[in-house]
């Protein structure tokens, strides 16, 4: 049993994913900033504090009642909130040095493909990850993920959240701004910018918010931003998918759970032949299993640290990361 | 022109465009088609087809006034979304490179250098210059194509990218001697594009190299 924590952002996770994979609890709970208000870090991080002893004891009990003791634990090490990485690691090697189990550095993003790629069945794919700390699209090549085309700015969860900020919706902003643009008919013109297999989303951003601000009708908006956003990054990921002709396409990270999104890379991979891998909705976001499924991976290829060593890194690029267990058998 | 009546045969299919083969009168032509895209929504698409259509074939036209080896437009087919102009007859320089010899290889990089100049010193970048986008003629000039990701730039910054661009195919699939091979390009792009634009764009080349954000893949 490998136990998982994640704390990066505004989620507290712990999760147990067992030696075949399987997810066996898996519990979270997520800060909400008031409306038209971003993430402090440092509130986000009271909040992770405040509930991390219960999520942890809650993740720990069996379906009787009796507490499971892990064999591994895993948090995530970074990239993220300063204020909130630190919660989780505390706990990890607290939990870690009182049990006597070794403690497993866990790169949130990396974890973000691992859960996908659990949940389905792509080996070696073209992976696509969106969420509110990446927006990359990556190739795994020798150990590692190559980063073959990411966004030159923002992320394309940052972009949404950031508007919803701005338009007083309720976080988390890609699903606020994924039922407003339900109700949109019109498409305006915003700005599109694709360089190559980058995308870059802060014009957009601005375009959209001015728009906002001079009186332009909301639900019209958030379509266009939600087509002009996804558009830019499908066209990306289309590039990307000829030119490394990869068979299989992942779709993770939160963003991943938009079913517009979902529906336009799938486009993309039916059209090159591929096949589509969109992580499950209820994993999408960030969670506990993420971080436990990937520690697992990690710690049965050997990678371990010691407590004295185990720091966290808010900024860690994806590329920066051994994952020898991809492709997967 | 209307595009959607003629024969021809497909030459390749790419991530944004179909490209064709056929004829008109005496001119054998390759017609370049964006195609719908089912993902975007349709004005979107429309909008995106018919921006880069033009853009593209007003590139290639400032290019060819320029003095620099690309295909001649012919004719646009706005309906249809597609450039047509004439066929380049020879070989992709990513595959004929390795046979060229070393100093055939040299020789070739130091044309393609001159290319890349000429488009520089017209305000033109590539955006997307790697050996597969070089066309050898039977005669051995390079003539450079597909203009599909090109914008107007003279920024170091964009010029920068080209060449880093160019340096990562040929480093990624050509294995004789890389370096030599880059010498020689800088030296053709020199005579085109001057000491003082050459020493600060390579510059900005290797610069872009280290930042990391774009990796030798193939």
């Amino acid at each position: 049993m490998c136990l998982g924590i994640e704390s990066t952002a505004h989620t507290f996770g712990a999760s147990l994913v067992d030696s075949q994979d399987r997810i066996v609890t898996n519990v979270n709970s997520t800060y909400r900033p008031p409306l038209g208000v971003g993430i402090h870090p440092r509130k986000a991080s009271e909040h992770l504090a405040t509930v991390a002893d219960e999520i942890v004891r809650t993740a720990l009990s069996g379906p009787d009642g009796s507490s499971v003791d892990p064999d591994v634990i895993a948090y995530a090490a970074g990239p993220g909130l300063g204020p909130c990485l630190r919660i989780g690691a505390t706990v990890g090697r607290a939990l870690s040095s009182f049990l006597k189990k070794p403690l497993v550095p866990v790169h949130h993003g990396v974890a973000h493909l691992d859960i996908a790629m659990s949940s389905s069945k792509a080996r070696d794919p073209l992976a696509v990850l969106v969420s509110g700390g990446h927006t990359s699209i990556l190739v795994h090549i020798g150990r590692r993920w190559r980063v073959y085309g990411e966004t030159q700015d923002i992320t394309l969860g940052n972009l949404l959240d950031m508007f919803a900020r701005e338009a007083r919706l309720p976080s988390p902003g890609g699903l606020s701004v994924g039922i407003e643009a339900k109700k949109g008919q019109t498409l305006i013109k915003l700005p599109y910018t694709v360089k190559g297999n980058d995308v870059a989303y802060s014009g957009l951003l601005t375009a959209a918010a001015t728009a906002l601000r001079r009186q332009g009708n909301l639900a019209d908006l958030c379509f266009s931003l939600q087509e002009t956003a996804f558009s830019m990054l499908s066209e990306a990921v289309e590039r990307s998918l000829v030119q490394t002709r990869r068979s299989e396409v992942l779709l993770a990270g939160g963003v991943a759970a938009s079913p517009r999104l979902r529906e336009m890379i799938g486009l993309v991979a039916l059209d090159h032949g591929a096949s589509f891998h969109p992580v499950p909705i209820e994993y999408s976001g960030d969670c506990g299993a993420q971080i436990a499924c990937s520690g697992r991976l990690a710690f049965e290829s050997g990678i371990t640290v010691k407590t004295s060593d185990s720091f966290v890194t808010p900024r860690w690029r994806m590329d920066e990361v051994d994952v020898p267990w991809i492709p997967r058998t | 022109m209307d595009t959607s009546n003629l024969t021809s045969t497909p030459l390749h299919r790419g991530a944004e465009a179909d490209l064709s083969i056929s004829t008109v009168g005496p001119w054998k032509i390759v017609v370049k088609r964006r195609v719908r895209k089912e993902y975007r929504h349709p004005s979107l698409d429309e909008q995106i087809r018919h921006e880069r259509t033009i853009s593209e074939a007003s590139i290639i036209h400032q290019a060819k006034k320029a003095g620099a080896k690309v295909p001649s437009i012919i004719g646009l087919d706005l309906e249809n979304h597609a450039i047509v102009m004439t066929h380049l007859d020879g070989r992709v320089a990513r595959e004929c490179l390795d046979n060229l010899g070393i100093n055939g290889a040299r020789k070739l990089l130091r044309s393609i250098g001159e290319q890349i100049g000429l488009l520089h010193t017209a305000g033109i970048v590539h955006g997307d210059l790697t050996t597969s986008n070089v066309i050898m003629s039977p005669s051995g000039a390079p003539f450079i194509v597909d203009f599909g990701m090109s914008r107007r730039s003279v920024e170091p910054e964009d010029r920068g990218v080209d060449l880093h661009l160019l340096q990562r195919s040929i480093v990624a699939s050509h294995t004789q001697n890389p370096s030599s091979m880059m010498n020689a390009m800088i030296r053709g792009y020199e005579q085109t594009a001057g000491e003082k634009v050459a020493s600060d764009t390579w510059r900005k080349a290797r610069e872009i190299a280290r930042r990391g954000r774009y990796f030798a893949i193939r």
